[in-house]
């Protein structure tokens, strides 16, 4: 019974890893790109997760298809705050960069607070679920599954099969030797920069077919930190290790979730996200450049 | 040069104080005012002990004002049967100190190992993640908080523990930011101050001249974490009576910290002071004006300081009195 | 027994070995220059006597003792001293506090307390001109007083051994000089028993080194006196190529 249950929940555990390692490509495309922590990760996500109420609630239309508009918000966020602020900091110190995200994700949550209120939303999408045996999966969920998987296989294809792609894995290896060759990388940052914003806010949505209620201002908290644990789980500068721990730290959630609640006396809610904390000074402790890193 | 001339720089500081502890009792009704310019002052000196002086930005840093109120929250709770009248008090503050001391040497004993953005990221979760041990794991009551009132009045008397909360608390926030400006100006004039200057500058060459960096790191985030643990236990603790995990280990209080720092001028003593001040005054005009907006007011000045005054208020102020005799007294 | 001791040195990153299984001694007193082109090793291999990077293999020793796992600020403690190639002061910090920095936490910093490393300071304030410097940040100084802060605060460490990274590197020929004096009147007047120097300037190279130690590739290729090494074919080769040699020769 408890390992049917168990399954049940690592399986789903799974799903929502692939979400979650989605949301962190971004993040790590940045910080392999511009050695820039986007602290202020959770807000942009935020924003995605509004682009599908108001997709749902606004124009009456499935959430999923705020996707595009979610990535070009993001997109549009990110070309701003990099010609604005961030290429004023290439050459600050790190604690300059940290303070800057810190500060828009501050100002993205407390401009959605002015437009929409802090009142929590959500919305209800029902299209039906699949019933696997031991869990039973909404299709929603497997939407946000399938989008997740989608855009990782794209943004493979991309770093590996065109020009763009391939000129920005140029910069992440070595800037100068990227300049040498005669790549813009002043643009490359940019578009680096953007296109990771992009991927979060995009991840917003797909995290609403998940968890289609609890949709305030201040929603985005909670992410970052777990954002960061996947990060550095995949070794903070790979999009791909990020996918990749992203579905490892997925299943540790959940499996710890069901440890938890079978001992009396804690909260396994509260204990999950005190044990994914744990969990990443572990790795900062033993293994900073990620557990999947062949080096 | 004699410890007269070095510690100079103190006095416009401990006049300050002095000054606003004058106002706020001779002007009707301007207490809690100034305890609240006091308190963001404390808060931001203490804050910069470590980031001002290190360079490293601990995202986590209210956690230690949120075990610090617990410490005196816990002591004044469970041992006010006692019949140990005031002493509950200093009982309480060395508590205070001593889980901070415990929390700092566990998140520093990890943290302080790495650099830049992993500290970062290695704090950011702290305070969340000890607000979640303590809801999960249901220490000291877990969510629930403890509520202290009944408590102060059976060690202090009805009357003894009204005056508590309403003012002595408050006493005792002006003695942190005392005790906070004088450690600063220690550390600043003795070889810790270079030492952390140093290492904030280049810490690999500050290695190769002999400076052997995670000490004077633990040093300044241990300092730093006791000054936040006791404000955390005067200005919360004592003077509302109630602790909850929710509250104390919100993390708006270390974004403040931020703000006031980079106002000011980080790893300067004036600084954190100036910014305090600052600060305060403004988030308490804008609550007036436009309230609610405080937050998406300050997060572009906190950009602009970034971008284009890095040195922020008292830097500015420092490289233009560089050759001049005012020059002795900011430092 | 040698002052300074490589046994087998090496030190790779990923695939490149930086440094290949080095043996050298340095002897009380001695001054010697590492020369070698580009890409020899030649700063990794200070990297590794200082502690800037842990070796991969072999073993250090300095004065008897092994210092192979040392971090950077212990061997500074036991009197290893370096310059950086480009110059590395404390930018917001003026000159004085820089080199009183140096004295603070170098090889007799536990004595010393700040009020005696700042007259420290001005002892080599004067020693290296740079009086009317005295109390500029030090990130406003042009580059070649930025060197002189960079010795000044590395003497200031009192140092028995004092590893110089490209001091004469951008000099003109009237510099060089200058700094070929100063590195002379330091070694008798300061007592330093050695200054290991790595330069490709070739004429600082031979009027101040006894012994000469070419690298190439990260290993070892030749070590002898000044003189000799400089005319060994295989020095000459690899500077110049063949065609070098048969000029040469």
């Amino acid at each position: 019974m408890f390992l049917e249950q168990l399954s049940g929940n690592l399986f789903q555990g799974l799903i929502l890893g692939a979400v979650y390692g989605m949301a962190t490509m971004g993040l790590s495309l940045i910080f392999g790109v511009l050695r820039v922590v986007n602290v202020g990760h959770g807000a942009f996500m935020m924003v995605g997760a509004y682009c599908s109420l108001w997709a749902f609630h606004g124009l009456g239309v499935a959430p999923i298809l705020a996707l595009p508009l979610a990535m070009l918000v993001g997109m549009g966020l990110g070309l701003i705050f990099y010609y604005t602020v961030i290429r004023r900091l290439i050459k600050a110190p790190e604690l300059a960069t940290l303070l800057a995200t810190f500060a828009f994700g501050v100002i993205l949550e407390e401009t959605i607070k002015l437009i929409a209120t802090s009142e929590s939303r959500g919305f209800n999408w029902d299209i039906g679920k699949i019933d696997f045996g031991f869990t039973i999966l909404p299709y929603t969920k497997l939407i946000a599954f399938a989008g997740s998987v989608l855009i990782a296989l794209l943004l493979y294809w991309w770093f590996n099969k065109t020009r763009a792609g391939m000129a920005m894995r140029c910069v992440v290896e070595d800037d100068q030797g990227a300049r040498v060759c005669g790549i813009n990388v002043e643009w490359e940052y940019a578009l680096s920069f953007s296109l990771g914003l992009g991927l979060t806010v995009a991840s917003g949505v797909l995290l609403t077919m998940f968890i289609p209620v609890g949709i305030q201002p201040y929603m985005g908290g909670g992410y970052t930190l777990k954002a960061f644990v996947i990060a550095v789980l995949g070794g903070l500068t790979s999009p791909y290790g990020a996918f990749f721990g992203g579905l490892v730290f997925g299943l540790l959630e959940n499996g710890s979730y069901s440890l938890f609640a079978q001992i009396p006396g804690l909260e396994p809610f509260a204990m999950t996200r005190f044990f994914s904390f744990v969990m990443l000074l572990v790795i900062l402790l033993f293994r900073p450049t990620g557990l999947l890193r062949a080096r | 040069m004699g410890a007269a001339r070095k510690y100079a720089p103190l006095l416009p500081v401990l006049g300050l104080y002095a000054a606003l502890f004058a106002i706020g009792l001779l002007v009707p009704g301007k207490w809690q005012l100034i305890a609240q310019l006091v308190f963001y002052c404390a808060l931001g000196q203490a804050f910069n002990l470590f980031m001002g002086m290190t360079g490293y930005v601990d995202f986590g840093y209210v956690a230690f004002m949120g075990v610090g109120a617990y410490g005196m929250a816990v002591t004044v709770s469970s041992l006010s049967d006692k019949g140990l009248g005031l002493w509950l008090i200093p009982l309480g503050l060395v508590h205070a100190a001593i889980f901070s001391i415990l929390l700092s040497l566990a998140v520093g004993a990890v943290a302080l190992r790495l650099r830049g953005a992993y500290f970062a990221i290695a704090t950011i979760g702290v305070n969340e993640g000890f607000r979640f041990l303590i809801e999960g794991a249901r220490l000291w009551n877990g969510s629930a908080g403890i509520i202290f009132s009944r408590n102060m009045k059976e060690a202090f008397g009805r009357e003894g523990a009204i005056e508590i909360s309403t003012f002595w608390a408050d006493v005792l926030v002006f003695a942190v930011a005392v005790l906070a400006a004088v450690m600063t100006m220690v550390y600043l004039c003795s070889k810790v101050g270079y030492a952390l200057t140093a290492l904030r500058e280049d810490e690999d060459a500050a290695k190769v001249m002999g400076i052997n960096v995670t000490r004077y790191k633990i040093v300044a985030f241990i300092t730093s974490a006791v000054l936040a643990g006791l404000l955390g236990a005067c200005a919360w603790a004592l003077k509302l009576t109630y602790v909850y995990p929710a509250d104390v280990f919100e993390i708006h209080y270390t974004v403040e910290a931020i703000i006031i720092v980079l106002l000011g001028g980080a790893g300067t003593l004036l600084g954190p002071i100036v910014g305090g001040l600052i600060y305060a005054a403004s988030k308490y005009y804008l609550a007036v004006t436009v309230p609610g907006l405080q937050l998406l007011i300050f997060a572009p000045i906190i950009l602009t300081i970034i971008v284009l005054f890095p040195e922020g208020t008292v830097g500015m102020v420092k490289r233009r009195c560089r050759s001049t005799v005012l020059e002795r007294f900011i430092h | 027994m040698s002052f300074l001791v490589l046994e087998n040195v090496t030190k790779r990153f990923g695939g490149l070995v930086a440094v290949d299984a080095v043996n050298m001694r340095v002897e009380h007193g001695e001054m010697l220059a590492i020369v070698g082109p580009n890409g020899a090793g030649k700063t990794t291999l200070f990297n590794l006597i200082n502690g800037v990077f842990l070796a991969d293999e072999g073993r250090i020793l300095f004065d008897g003792v092994d210092i192979t796992r040392y971090p950077a600020y212990k061997r500074a403690h036991l009197g290893i001293g370096r310059t950086f190639q480009i110059p590395r002061p404390f930018a917001s910090a003026t000159v004085r506090e820089n080199i009183a920095i140096g004295g603070m936490f170098g090889a007799d910093g536990n004595e010393i307390d700040v009020d005696h490393a700042m007259g420290m300071a001005d002892h080599y304030i004067d020693l290296l001109g740079l009086t009317p410097h005295r109390d500029k940040p030090a990130g406003r100084l042009t580059p070649v007083e930025k060197k002189m802060v960079e010795i000044a605060r590395a003497l200031a460490m009192k140092p028995r051994l004092l590893l110089m990274d490209e001091a004469m590197a951008g000099m003109n020929p009237k510099d060089i000089d200058g700094m070929v004096d100063l590195i002379k009147q330091i070694r008798e007047t300061e007592g330093i028993a050695i200054i290991a120097m790595v330069e490709h300037i070739m004429r600082a190279v031979v009027s101040l080194a006894e012994r000469v130690l070419v690298m190439h590739q990260g290993a070892k290729l030749v070590d002898e006196p000044t003189h000799r090494a400089l005319t060994d074919p295989k020095v000459v080769e690899v500077y110049l190529g063949e065609a070098g040699e048969a000029r040469h020769a």
